[in-house]
């Protein structure tokens, strides 16, 4: 069967490289053709790099704090782009300080994120998640 | 080693010029104005007969040619994402030494596809998806463009994984399709040499034919490039060298028309500095980009709107504008031409040139560049009419330096600058395969240091 295509990124003007690699390898090993973007990724070049290669999914990194601001209007951009069946996912430090995840959670799935993981997530629940989502078998 | 007759054809002059690779000199040059419009056959001629004198002496071993004849090379590139695979397939166009006269993104529409079919290009380059990456755009674009059953030819360069399919449905049509690698197989990687060498062939397949360019066969024995492609061809081998003969080293080079303004950068690595980012796609090492807005004829109104702050756009300015407007063979003010000249290097180079963006954050300063990083290219070279008619050509090569108001826009402060002063490099280029070591030797010979 052929690898699904993941687009993964640090967005907006975060430079966090080392979870970005460690995304990288992860989804790698699982099978999965991964683009990787690296740090310092805008919505337009998510969208872009996911329009030309078919990715079947996004996932968004954040660390320092700025997510919401940069992700705002996430979801309705890649559907403007006719990305509807993109699974998109964020996960990191999304907000500044320490505060209940469940807010935060919504604040990100109105944005229209499929799947948001709070700090300290392990990238494997992440990958289970994914396979599930797109009904890969093991 | 033979001795050859070479010509540029097409441009305002045609170009001539014999070369003995033996003693590696160049025994003869000259030039006279383009008869294109009429016939090219006799403008070689003419030249010819200005040769004279050195060609009842010796023998011809080939007689070789180059051609921006009827437009040069015209194509269009059609793309999935204007800033990665449209821009891809453009890069590959101009690499090529075409022109590009309509580029299109995303699925085609019916409006845009009557400007296909008017537009009359002479190759189609059809891209879109990396490979394994998005197919339904590029597949509906086959489509809508078999629909026009297309006398041109059409190269597939997109994603390999629907190639059969798209082989297939323009054969169903009729169409000329030839295939090559995709010019983005992977996310910002560009791969242009296979469809470069692609265009090139085709080219000589059935543009020459298809522009009356055939019936030279008579006096000529090959006609090898498009123009800008022997241009390019030279200066590559200028600027990198050979294994036996030292090139210049990295360098940049204008090429300034009536109509458009081309501005080539040849490198030898891609430069990267410490502690930058880098986004989108890759540019090419050797890259050559168009600026079809920009010359001083055709498009000096164009230039002139886009510097109409500067002290130079007065009213001799403007009513020279309105000269060239009302007759396009004006005579010629080499003040104004120069002017002109001078800003179409200042807006090509600065086009052409990468640029380093700064991002604010609360981590600190972050930089990232996008295309070529230009800054410690030493040599810049001048190529073509106006530059050569000019009676300070250096005051038009200076505008490639960078602009300290604007510090992102990634050119050198520093430049050392020549001229192709025997108008030796178009013609030279078309060696560039059979003898390279000698056409960097006449090159290096031939410019002339300019201060």
């Amino acid at each position: 069967m052929e690898k699904s295509t993941v687009v993964i990124g640090v967005i907006g003007a975060d430079v966090h490289a080392v979870g970005n690699r460690i995304i990288e390898f992860a989804l790698d090993h699982a099978g999965f053709n991964v683009v990787n973007l690296g740090v310092m990724v805008s919505q337009k070049e998510f969208v872009d790099a996911a329009i030309e290669t078919n990715a079947k999914a996004i996932f968004v990194s954040s660390l320092y704090g700025q997510g919401e601001l940069d992700c705002r209007g996430f979801g309705d951009y890649c559907k403007e782009a006719g990305l509807n069946n993109v699974l998109l996912y964020v996960g990191g430090n999304l907000v500044i300080g320490k505060s209940d995840f469940e807010p935060v959670k919504e604040k990100y799935i109105t944005m229209g994120f499929d799947r948001v993981y709070p700090p300290g997530s392990d990238i494997n629940q992440g990958i289970e998640d994914l396979k599930h989502d797109l009904e890969i078998m093991d | 080693m033979p001795t050859y007759l070479l010509f540029d054809v097409g441009s305002t002059y045609t170009k001539g010029c014999i070369v003995d690779t033996q003693k590696d000199e160049i025994l003869a040059i000259a030039n006279d104005l383009t008869t294109a419009s009429i016939d090219i056959a006799i403008g070689i001629e003419n030249v010819k007969r200005k040769m004279a004198p050195v060609l009842s002496k010796i023998s011809i071993d080939q007689t070789l040619v180059c051609s921006s004849a009827k437009g040069g090379l015209k194509m269009i590139a059609v793309g999935l994402v204007p800033d990665l695979t449209l821009k891809a397939a453009t890069l590959a166009c101009y690499s090529a030494g075409a022109k590009v006269i309509g580029s299109y993104s995303f699925e085609l529409n019916q409006s845009e596809l009557k400007e296909i079919e008017n537009a009359q290009c002479d190759i189609l380059l059809l891209s879109g998806g990396t490979d394994g990456g998005n197919y339904e755009v590029v597949i509906h674009n086959a489509k809508m463009i078999a629909s026009l059953a297309p006398k041109f030819p059409v190269i597939y360069a997109g994603n390999k994984s629907c190639q059969d399919e798209i082989v297939s449905l323009f054969r169903k049509a009729n169409v000329d399709c030839v295939c090559c690698e995709n010019v983005m197989p992977t996310y910002g990687i560009l791969q242009v040499d296979q469809c470069r060498e692609l265009i090139r062939e085709l080219f000589l397949r059935t543009i020459v034919k298809a522009k009356g360019l055939s019936e030279l066969s008579s006096i000529i024995d090959d006609i090898v490039l498009p123009t800008p492609m022997s241009v390019m061809e030279a200066l590559k081998l200028l600027s990198k060298g050979t294994s036996t003969e030292i090139g210049i080293g990295d360098l940049m080079a204008i090429d300034i028309g009536g109509a458009t303004t081309d501005v080539y950068s040849m490198n030898a690595h891609f430069v990267l500095k410490d502690n930058i980012g880098y986004k989108g796609l890759r540019e090419p090492l050797d890259k050559r980009s168009v600026e079809g807005d920009l010359g001083v004829r055709f498009s000096a109104h164009n230039v002139a709107d886009l510097k109409k702050d500067e002290p130079e756009y007065d009213h001799g300015m403007r009513d020279y504008l309105q000269q060239i407007q009302d007759n396009i063979h004006c005579d010629i003010d080499p003040d104004k031409d120069s002017v002109l000249a001078a800003w179409c290097t200042n807006i090509a180079t600065q086009r052409h040139a990468g640029r380093l963006e700064t991002s604010y954050s609360p981590m600190g300063v972050g930089y990232y560049q996008s295309g070529k990083d230009l800054r410690d290219v030493s040599v810049m070279v001048g190529i073509g009419g106006p530059l050569l008619h000019s009676k300070d050509p250096l005051s038009i090569l200076e505008m490639t330096l960078s602009d300290p108001n604007h510090p992102e826009i990634l050119l050198p402060d520093k430049l050392e600058y020549y001229l192709d002063s025997n108008y030796v490099v178009s013609c030279l280029g078309l060696l560039a395969s059979r003898h390279p070591d000698t056409v960097v030797r006449l090159l290096k010979r031939n410019m002339e240091k300019i201060i």
